[in-house]
Parts: C-alpha cells; sequence; structure tokens
C-alpha cells in the first residue's frame, strides 16, 4: 500500500489478518496508532470480519480517560477564570461593579474562586465596594493543569484535583472502547469479500452456483413503502358506511351544508324557542339569508301542530312565525336530511319501508376545546315501516354497536324535542372501568311525522353519533386538532393503520389472540391425528393424548431416529430428568445409512425387562429427528421434547411444559417455532434476545424451550459468553429436578 | 288583583300571579327557591325573553297591583341589594358591566317605554325581566310570598307559575294550598294560577305496540302510577290518565307511551330485529368520492381532511381575489374569524395543512376530495355543496409535471380520453388566467367542453400569504360532471 489512509475497509480487512497470522495477537488501538489511521475505521474492519463466521475473535476492553470540556480547552488557552480576575485587578484596587463588567461571563466564578484562594479582598470603607489584591503574585495552577491534559499528559495532575475540575465542569470523563483480536477456529488470512446481491450476471454466467452471498442483516428495517395514505378518519368513516350497508341501510344525500330553519327545526317539532335555536349555539346565514320554497299544505300543518296542536297533540301553545323558520343556517344535524327524506317517502303514492343512513358534516356554533370543534362528522341511522318498536330500536342499534365490536350496552331516559321514547345509548368503556355516552336515539315524535303526511301506524325510530369521538377513543387522540383539520400530524397519517373497527385491545392481547388461535389449530390437528389412529385400530386415552398413555409398568417405548450431524442433546436433559422418576433403559445404535454416530451416546443401566420407559436412539440417515411410539411418527425435535415433557408433566411432575401456566405455555410454544426456524446464526443471537429479561426462555423456571435451544446451541456449537452462562444454568437446574 | 295597564302591550305584555301564605323558609329552601326559578329562567323562559319571575314579601306591600310601562327615566326605585334610588336609564348603565345581569338588558333597554310593577301605595316591585325592588326583598323571615311572573309568551308564563307553586306549596302552613291572583286585562278578569289538570285516553295494546313489549291495561296502569301518572282502566279496557299540572312535558300519547317504557325499563325490553326488508343502496357520489380516494392514495398523495369552515381572507385576499368576486356563503354570526364563510374550494385548507407540516420531509403531496360550498340562488334554500378534488405539489421546484399526471391518471380512471383536437370529445387543457396562479404557469381543465377545474404553479404571493416558502403546484376540479 502507497498510503494507508487510502486504504478500504476491506483492505484493513486483510491487513489486520496478515499481521495477526504473525502475531497471533493484536489491539485495535495499537494497529490504529501504528498505521496512524482513526481507529474508528479499524473498528468497522473488525466488525465485517467478524460476520464472515469464525475467522477471528474479539474482546471488547475499556480505557477511561479525561478530556477537557469546552469550558476546560478556554480556561487551557486563557487562563483559570480566578486567574484572569485577579489579573483584572490593579495594584490600586477598582470598583467591585467595574471589575464584574469587565470580566464578562467568567467574572462571577473567578471572582469566588480568587476569593477563597486568599488571591483577593474586599473593602467596603468607601461605600461601593472596592476589590484588591491581597498577594502580590499568583500562580495559575489550574490553567497549567489543564495545559497538560490537553496534551494527553493527565497523570501529571492529582487524582483528587481531577475530581474537583470534573465538579467545576473542565474536565470529563470518557470512555474508549477498544478490541483485543485473536484467531478464530476458521482463520485465514486471504478473504474474499462476499457479494451482497445476486446480480443478473450470476444468473448468467450461472456463477451463482459457487458464489455465497453475504447474509442479509433480517433485524434492520426495509425501505420505506412510498404511495399515499388516506386520512385516518375516513378510514374509520368507511367502515362504519360499510356496517350500515351490510345491514341494508341506503345512503341519504347529505351533501347540503346550508339548510333553512324549517327543515333543521320546525319539520322536526323542535319549537321557535328552544335554545339550540339560540344563535350561541347555531351558525346562522347572512347571505343567502333566507329560505321561502317550502311545500305550502305541509308548512301549514306544521304551523298548526306547532301553535295550536293536532294529531292528538297539545301543540306548543305559542305563535308560530314564518320568519323564523325562513332563516337560512348550517345545518346542526343531519337529522334534517332524514326529515326531507322521510317527507319524500310520506309524499310516494304507496308507502315504502325505509332504511336510511349518513354520515356527513354538522355544525355547532360552540365553545371550542380539546373534544368540541365547530363542525363534526354525524353518523345517523333511521328505519321507518309499520309496526316499528322501541324493541326494535334497540334491537338495531345493538346488532349495530355489535358489529362495532361493541357488545356491553345500556339504554337511559333521555329528552329530545323529535323523539319520544328518547334513549342515551351507554356502553361499558373497559380500559375507563365506566360507562361512557356513545350516542343518541329514540322514536321520532308523531307531531314530527304525521303532518308529513306519513300514514298513521308507520313508526320511525332514528340513531345518532358521532364519528370523531370513537375514532379518538379508537387511536388514543386527546386533542380533536390532532386528527381534524389542517394542524394534523401528517406523520400520524402515515403511521395510522388500516382500520379494524372490531379488532380491539392491546398489542399484547392481539398477539395472545394468534397463540391461542395457533393452539386451537395444533389442538384440532391433534384430534385429527388422533382420530385416524382410532381408524386405525390404535387405542389412545385422552385428548392430549399419547402422552397420558395409561400402561402399567410400561410407560413408554420409543424408538428415535436422529442424523449423526445434529445429536440431540435434548434427550440427554430429559434423559436425566427421567432417570430421576422411572426406571429407564436407554441404548445407542448406528445404522448402515450412515458412517459413524453421533458425538452423543444414550445408556443406563436399567435392563429393557425392568423399565417403565425404554428409548431407543438410532443415528441414521434422516433430515428430522423422527419419534416412532406404537406405530405412530413424530417428526421434529421439538415434538419429541414436547411429547417426552408431557409424560414427565403428567407423570412424573416435572413442570417443563403444559401443567405450568397458559401463558407460559403459549410463550414455550412461540419459542419453539422460532427455534424450529430459525438457523445457526439466529440461534445464536435470538436466544440471547430473550434472556435479557430473564434467567430463563420462557417463564423464570427452566422448561422445554430452554431444553431445545440448548440442544440446537450445541449442535451449532454456538458459544458465546451469555449462551454460556444460560447452558450451564440449565443443565445445573436440570441436574437439580 | 294585578292590573294591566294597556301600555306594556309594546314590550311584555302579560302577567301572572299567585301567593303562597305561610311559608317557612330554611337556609335550604330559600336557596332551592332561588334555583328553581334561575332554572325556569334559562331554560323554559329562554333566559328570561319568555318569562321572568319576581318574588316579594307580601306583608311589605299592599294590593292591588299595577303592571304598567313608563319612559325609562320615569321609574325611580331602591333596586335589589342597593341603598340609593336609581332611575331605570340609571339602572341600565349601572347593570352593563355586571356580569349576572348584563345579558337581560337587551331585552328591553331599546324600547321607548319599561314594564314595572307597583303595589296601591306606588312602591316599584319589580322592574321585569331586569331586576326586583329592594322593598319587597324575601329573607328568610318571609311568610307570605307574592310571585308574580311577566311573559311575552303566556303559555310560558303560565307553566313558570304553574311549576313554581306546585314545588313549593308544600312549605305553606296548609301544605299544597295556593292562593290565586286576578290579573285584570283589558277589562277581563283572568284567575291564576291555571293548575290545569288533563286526562287523556290510550289503549294498552298501542302502548304494546309502540314500545314492543307485551302489556295487559292493569300492567300499564301500574306502570304509570309508578310514573305518578293517576291512571284508571275502564270497562272498555281503554286507560284514563289524568296529567298533572306539574307534567306541562305531556303533550301527546306518546309522552305517556314513554312513561310506561321508562317504567318497565328501557333495558328489559325485548330487543328484537324488525322484518323490514330493503336494499341498500350507496350514494352515486359518496361511492364515487371513495373510489377516488383510493386510487389517488395510489397515485402517492396522502388524504387531508380540512374544514368546511374558514376565514374570508383564506378563499379571498389569500388566494389573491376579491371577496365579493366570490360566490361564498357567509356566516351571519361567528365567533371567530375562522367560521366567516363556507369555503369555496378546497385548495386553502391544503395550504394550510402544508404550512402545518413544513418540516416534513419533501415533498409534501397531498389531496382532499369533499364539499364545497356555494352560493347559487337556483336552489331552495340559495345555495348548494358541489363535490371537489383538489391535490397539492409542494417541494424546491413547482412540479407541474406531477400534478398534471395526477389529473391524466384521474381522467384515465374516469374514463375521459385526451382530446387531441381540443373537442368535446374529452378532456384537454388551455391557457387561462387566474389570480391565484403564477402567470403563463396556469390552465384551465376542459372536459366534455365544460370548464372542470384548474391547475398550474401558484402564485408567489399565494404561497407566501399561506406562510411558505417553497414552489407549489396545486389542481382543483369538479367531479360531479362524471358521476
Amino acid at each position: 500500500f502507497t498510503s494507508l489512509r487510502e486504504c478500504k475497509m476491506q483492505d484493513f480487512g486483510s491487513l489486520i489478518l496478515e499481521e495477526l497470522d504473525k502475531a497471533n495477537q493484536l489491539d485495535s488501538l495499537k494497529f490504529a496508532q501504528r498505521h496512524e489511521v482513526d481507529e474508528q475505521k479499524i473498528v468497522g474492519a473488525i466488525k465485517s470480519l467478524e460476520s464472515l463466521g469464525d475467522v477471528i475473535q474479539t474482546k471488547i476492553y475499556q480505557v477511561k480517560s479525561w478530556q477537557l470540556t469546552a469550558e476546560g480547552k478556554e480556561v487551557a488557552a486563557n487562563g483559570s477564570h480566578e486567574y484572569r480576575v485577579y489579573s483584572a485587578v490593579p495594584d490600586s484596587g477598582i470598583q467591585q461593579s467595574k471589575l464584574m463588567s469587565s470580566c464578562g461571563a467568567f467574572g462571577k466564578v473567578g471572582f469566588s474562586k480568587a476569593m477563597s484562594a486568599g488571591w483577593i479582598k474586599i473593602d467596603k470603607s468607601q461605600g461601593a465596594p472596592v476589590v484588591m489584591k491581597l498577594v502580590e503574585s499568583a500562580s495559575d495552577t489550574v490553567g497549567e493543569h489543564m495545559v497538560l491534559i490537553q496534551k494527553g499528559e493527565s497523570e501529571k495532575v492529582d487524582a483528587k484535583l481531577k475530581g474537583e475540575y470534573k465538579k467545576r465542569k473542565l474536565l470529563e470523563e470518557v470512555v474508549d472502547k477498544h478490541y483485543t483480536i485473536n484467531k478464530g477456529t476458521n482463520f485465514r488470512t486471504k478473504i474474499e469479500k462476499a457479494p451482497t446481491e445476486l446480480t443478473a450476471d450470476m444468473i448468467a454466467s450461472g456463477t451463482w452456483k459457487t458464489t455465497s452471498l453475504k447474509p442479509y442483516n433480517l433485524d434492520a428495517l426495509g425501505v420505506e413503502t412510498g404511495g399515499g395514505c388516506l386520512h385516518p378518519l375516513l378510514k374509520v368513516r368507511a367502515e362504519y358506511r360499510q356496517i350500515f350497508l351490510e345491514m341494508g341501510f341506503s345512503e341519504m344525500r347529505t351533501n347540503n351544508f346550508v339548510e333553512s330553519s324549517f327543515w333543521n327545526f320546525d319539520a322536526l317539532f323542535q319549537p321557535q324557542q328552544h335554545p339550540a335555536r339560540d344563535a350561541h349555539d347555531t351558525f346562522f346565514i347572512s347571505d343567502p339569508a333566507t329560505s321561502d320554497r317550502f311545500p305550502k299544505d305541509y308548512l301549514e300543518r306544521v304551523k298548526k301542530v306547532h301553535s295550536v296542536g293536532g294529531f292528538d297533540s297539545q301543540g306548543y301553545g305559542y305563535d308560530w312565525k314564518i320568519e323564523e323558520a325562513s332563516k337560512n343556517l348550517l345545518r346542526t344535524h343531519t337529522t334534517a336530511v332524514s326529515a326531507r327524506m322521510l317527507y319524500r317517502a310520506a309524499q310516494a303514492p304507496q308507502f315504502v319501508p325505509q332504511k336510511l343512513f349518513s354520515i356527513d358534516r354538522v355544525f355547532r356554533n360552540e365553545t371550542l376545546d380539546a373534544t368540541h370543534l365547530a363542525e363534526f362528522h354525524q353518523i345517523e341511522g333511521v328505519v321507518a315501516d309499520y309496526g316499528i318498536t322501541l324493541g326494535h330500536c334497540i334491537g338495531v342499534i345493538n346488532t349495530f354497536f355489535t358489529k362495532l365490536g361493541i357488545e356491553k350496552l345500556r339504554f337511559k331516559p333521555a329528552y329530545n324535542p323529535y323523539t319520544e321514547p328518547s334513549m342515551e345509548i351507554f356502553s361499558y368503556h373497559e380500559g375507563l372501568g365506566k360507562w361512557v355516552e356513545i350516542g343518541n336515539s329514540g322514536m321520532f315524535r308523531p307531531e314530527m311525522l304525521l303532518p308529513m303526511g306519513l300514514p298513521e301506524g308507520v313508526n320511525c325510530i332514528g340513531f345518532g353519533l358521532s364519528l370523531e369521538r370513537p375514532t379518538m377513543i379508537k387511536y388514543k387522540i386527546d386533542n380533536i386538532r390532532d386528527l381534524v383539520g389542517h394542524k394534523v400530524n401528517l406523520e400520524m397519517v402515515k403511521r395510522n393503520p388500516i382500520c379494524r373497527i372490531d379488532k380491539s385491545g392491546t398489542g399484547e392481547e392481539r398477539r395472545l389472540q394468534v397463540l391461542n388461535r395457533r393452539w386451537a389449530n395444533i389442538e384440532s390437528k391433534l384430534s385429527c391425528i388422533q382420530k385416524q389412529m382410532e381408524v386405525m385400530g390404535i387405542s389412545t386415552a385422552t385428548a392430549h393424548g399419547m402422552a397420558a398413555d395409561s400402561s402399567d409398568g410400561n410407560l413408554m417405548d420409543v424408538v428415535i431416529k436422529v442424523h449423526p450431524d445434529k445429536p440431540p442433546y435434548s434427550l440427554q436433559l430429559l434423559l436425566n430428568v427421567l432417570k430421576k422418576r422411572f426406571k429407564v433403559a436407554a441404548s445407542t445404535h448406528t445404522h448402515s445409512s450412515v458412517k459413524s454416530a453421533g458425538s452423543l451416546v444414550l445408556s443406563s443401566d436399567e435392563s429393557r425387562i425392568t423399565a417403565d420407559v425404554k428409548i431407543t436412539l438410532i443415528y441414521s440417515n434422516v433430515t428430522r429427528p423422527t419419534m416412532i411410539v406404537k406405530n405412530a411418527q413424530i417428526q421434529g425435535e421439538e415434538n419429541i421434547v414436547r411429547y417426552l415433557a408431557r409424560i414427565l408433566d403428567s407423570r412424573g411432575g416435572g413442570n417443563l411444559y403444559e401443567s405450568l401456566d397458559s401463558k407460559v405455555v403459549a410463550q414455550i410454544d412461540n419459542i419453539l417455532d422460532r427455534l424450529t426456524d430459525a438457523s445457526k446464526h439466529s440461534v445464536s443471537t435470538l436466544i440471547p434476545g430473550i434472556l435479557t429479561k430473564s434467567k430463563y426462555l420462557a417463564g423464570n423456571r427452566v422448561t422445554i424451550a430452554d431444553i431445545l435451544a440448548y440442544s440446537l446451541c450445541k449442535q451449532a456449537a454456538v458459544s458465546n459468553s451469555s449462551i454460556k452462562d444460560w447452558s450451564k444454568r440449565v443443565e445445573d437446574a436440570i441436574a437439580k429436578m | 288583583r294585578l292590573e294591566v295597564d294597556p301600555s306594556v302591550s309594546s314590550v311584555r305584555p302579560f302577567v301572572v300571579g299567585a301567593v303562597l301564605r305561610g311559608v317557612t323558609f330554611t337556609k335550604a329552601r330559600y336557596d332551592s327557591f332561588i334555583d328553581l326559578q334561575d332554572k325556569l329562567h334559562q331554560n323554559l323562559a329562554r333566559k328570561r325573553t319568555l318569562a321572568s319571575v319576581g318574588t316579594h314579601d307580601l306583608d311589605t306591600i299592599k294590593g292591588p297591583f299595577k303592571y304598567m310601562a313608563k319612559p325609562p327615566g320615569d321609574i325611580k326605585f331602591i333596586p335589589l341589594n342597593q341603598t340609593k334610588q336609581f332611575t331605570s336609564a340609571e339602572l341600565m348603565e349601572l347593570y352593563s358591566t355586571d356580569s349576572h345581569l348584563k345579558p337581560y338588558l337587551p331585552i328591553i333597554r331599546d324600547s321607548p317605554v319599561y314594564p314595572v310593577i307597583y303595589d296601591a301605595n306606588g312602591v316599584v316591585l319589580s322592574l321585569p325581566p331586569i331586576i326586583n325592588g329592594e322593598h319587597s326583598k324575601i329573607t328568610l323571615k318571609t311568610k307570605n310570598v307574592f310571585i308574580e311572573c311577566t311573559c311575552t309568551d303566556l303559555t310560558k308564563g303560565k307553566i313558570v307559575l304553574d311549576t313554581l307553586v306546585t314545588m313549593f306549596s308544600q312549605y305553606c302552613t296548609k301544605p299544597f294550598i295556593i292562593e290565586p291572583v286576578e290579573t285584570l286585562i283589558n277589562g277581563k278578569v283572568e284567575v291564576y294560577p291555571s293548575l290545569k289538570y288533563r286526562t287523556e285516553t290510550i289503549k294498552a295494546e298501542a302502548v304494546s305496540n309502540l314500545v314492543g313489549v307485551d302489556q295487559r291495561p292493569a300492567q300499564v296502569a301500574d306502570l304509570l302510577s309508578k310514573m305518578c301518572l293517576e291512571s284508571k282502566v275502564n270497562k272498555d279496557e281503554t286507560i284514563t290518565v289524568t296529567i298533572p299540572p306539574t307534567r306541562h312535558d305531556v303533550i301527546h300519547p306518546c309522552d305517556i307511551y314513554e312513561d310506561v317504557a321508562i317504567a318497565y325499563g328501557y333495558n328489559n325490553i325485548e330487543k328484537t330485529t324488525p322484518k323490514t326488508l330493503t336494499v341498500a343502496q350507496q350514494l352515486p357520489i359518496n361511492k364515487l368520492t371513495d373510489q377516488l380516494r383510493e386510487a389517488v392514495a395510489q397515485s402517492g398523495f396522502t388524504e387531508a381532511l380540512t374544514f368546511s369552515l374558514c376565514s374570508r381572507d383564506d378563499v379571498g385576499a389569500k388566494m389573491r381575489k376579491k371577496i365579493e368576486n366570490i360566490p361564498a356563503v357567509h356566516i351571519a354570526n361567528p365567533k371567530t374569524l375562522e367560521f366567516q364563510v363556507a369555503r369555496t374550494a378546497l385548495l386553502p385548507g391544503l395550504l394550510k395543512t402544508v404550512q402545518a407540516n413544513r418540516k416534513m420531509p419533501l415533498p409534501l403531496k397531498l389531496f382532499e376530495i369533499s364539499d364545497v360550498v356555494l352560493k347559487d340562488l337556483g336552489t331552495e334554500v340559495g345555495a348548494r355543496n358541489e363535490r371537489h378534488l383538489a391535490a397539492v405539489f409542494y417541494n424546491k421546484t413547482p412540479g407541474f409535471e406531477i400534478i398534471h399526471g395526477l389529473l391524466d391518471r384521474v381522467m384515465q380512471l374516469l374514463e375521459v380520453p385526451l382530446s387531441a383536437d381540443k373537442s368535446s370529445s374529452g378532456y384537454f387543457l388551455r391557457t387561462s388566467t387566474d389570480e391565484s396562479y403564477f402567470p403563463g404557469r396556469a390552465a384551465e381543465i376542459v372536459a366534455y367542453g365544460q370548464v372542470i377545474g384548474r391547475l398550474g404553479v401558484l402564485h408567489p404571493e399565494v404561497i407566501t400569504g399561506f406562510e411558505l416558502n417553497l414552489p407549489c403546484s396545486g389542481l382543483e376540479i369538479n367531479i360531479e360532471p362524471f358521476l
């Protein structure tokens, strides 16, 4: 190399290997210093060598050193604060205020330090305090020390003083990590850099057959997808819309924000003096201010029922005014549209039953706060037919909310000018632990329906809720402005999940649901196998089955076939436990299909004749470990372990698997699955990952998760310190069982 | 007796009254009495506009009482909790800073005459609906209470009086005995409180059919008795229900049915499903909107949801347009600038969303498909909604081609072909000028011979008007022609 500083990472790698070949051990710091390069580059090369498998072995060691802070550097350059204050005092003294203003930022600290060092004093005899020198000259030790430390000679400064400087924030202690490098078991000096991706050239030339690709880092995140996203609230709207459509409700034409008071209030039998019609609650329109095109005869009937009654009603007994009804406004509820739709249905030659819904904006001139805006989306459902009852109303609402995943409902009397009976809808909120109001409902008053011309006997139920409120609860949003309007955070829009409105619960609950489903799946498969076995004339005892086989004196007689490359170390552990509880006969054989036996030999002193448990291990050319038990086959080491553990748990008080808490069992199954799918590399990362939280893989005691993992680690010869410690712990725990 | 002078007809025409004898007030009862009046004033009497109550110590005043209207300067008395006399004109001044009374002043302030009640000796009882006189003030020692209730809506006045006396007559020496007061109006004498009982005859079957529970007449009568509605089953199985003067809310048999349902318990009613068979139908414009929203999001734009109300400047000045030239619907009583008009375009809302998300990685690609509101005198209410699609692209370069690409994609999805000969066979762009766009960088979109919207690079003054500093292109079209 002409210049090492221009070396690439790979070149450093080769150099490290060459030097290591000669020296047997290297130190990253010294190596970097020798070659005058940044140690970080060397560390990068080391990491890259580590990823090649066991080419090198490394050990991290830490070195603490002292470094100047920004303030410390300033002191090294200009002297200590106290020295600078001292130097600023003329022999004739100086007014304290003048001194402080001339010293600037360091003045205050410097002054008190110089005072305590006894370099200066204050004379207050003249009125205004005057600072005088107390010694003729002072030496700036602090400044000198800073210079020493800056030069890297911090050992020349007393440790106690360094502690003091640290308190003064002049110094800080930094910890550097360095590596000691040794040869690994696969040490070699030549490294070929593994290509990272499959290329068109490789496919064309066929070199892919001999090329080994650099393994992917599966723990990193993928590249973010492009594309746009839909708004969270409108995703929820789509769900509600879908539910109404599933229930046979048709969508109302609600695209008319501007409405007349007549349709918004009067048609609904809402009296003209009702507080909701106050300007404090409703947005009135100044342009176009009024409407006048109302159906004449209908208007007369509305006027009559309000002022003097009719249709069996006493009316409100007031002077109804067309001027009030003509006022335009921004609709305060979509029920204004429902009124138009019902009026239209009443005009048809023959009444056709109606099931209607809408989800659209409504407007209230309200005081705004974290949960209220001047506009929000109202969800509304209406059913009109002969013979509709309050029981139907409750039934429809119940079906609707069940589809939303809300099942605990209660109804409470309420007041609403256009419904009678009226009901507030409450649901039990598991999170808050109380009943919360989620909507309003009721049967429209005859004074509203009959003037429209709907036939006697047609009843109409209605219910409504806001779209924002349940959405805020679902997505745990506290401020409505974070959900609706221009202040919404687009990042939130992007991250928002698809809306599965009937699926609630935390991530943990959902994970358990998945595990439960998988467990149910396993059970149904087992019962299927059991049925097959029954057909084949093999007797089985219980659903969990084969493990609970109740033969007296002959608990189990199994043959296990494994490939010599994968000795079942799990069996060795389980055998130790079995031996303490039962009379166990074990023997090991080698089939002619393989050249040699595996490194594990199971044996015992018990004779097969007296033994309750008989295990025969045969090394043969099988791809997966296979256990033969009474003509049935169990495949895979994890399932063999499960089988043996069931026997131990049910007959020997083993507490290794299904006798444990169901959450732990689910956890064990999850780990067994992951281990079964894991490659050698991922086994070595998977286990330490789980172990950071606890001493054992599942729960707080040794289980078959540990036993299988132990076996896989040993087969793969994975050994790092955390796995070694844990392996020892597993062996000890088994020995104590 | 209350004598009504015709002078009140223009300001507050009616008055009703009653007397409660031998009332024993405790602190709690007194507070409750005041509270009840307050509640009635706020709700039923709609903040004293429809009716207002004055209560007086009858032993300090002498009937008959005169209800008349006089010019503000001519009414002079010591109002409640004051020590000196004020004219009613001065009182308007005094109470204009009083947070409690201030809201009621406009009810009479601009009337040439103010209503006032005098006793036989000329003592002012009250200046309705504002304040009572100090002279006849009720204290814990008061025994005999004179209640007057002036009103603009006689029905409401009667209800207020009925409610007040029915609630408080139990504290009289002879409980539930109320002394009536005559009102002499237009030469006729009316006696109040009316305390009218009324009966309603209902059928158990009708109740069962409405509520959805099977109840015999006797059971219905039982349930109604629980709700304090006296009920009796007649020979023909009908039920006669007596509605007391405390239940002015019962105006229709359905109000009685509700009481049955409440007494039965809403949560005890069996949940049933209506047999109504219907075929569901989506609103075509909403279906199209949802399909387009999906497609535009798939094209890489993120959906915004902005308010349909905004300030005049948002659609006007900030977009370099004159508000007078925009067919906007104006709101008469906005509490803040944010609710002056209904939006006439979606672009301002999108630009505000960009403004709030300036710190996000570029480019920002946003869209919204929603309603705008346009004044249109050809419609029933004089205004209509129009479904628009709008999109913006905000980046270091204007990205006209990106926005243009989105338009082409939307047209492709709507099966509108590009019309090469610029005819009405499909869509094409043509140069246009619009204040909101940079000159020479704006085009109008013509589809099937009709202008459906615009696209282009927004004018720098529009960009800076929304507190942005990078180029931005925008698109806004009406999608209703494609239904």
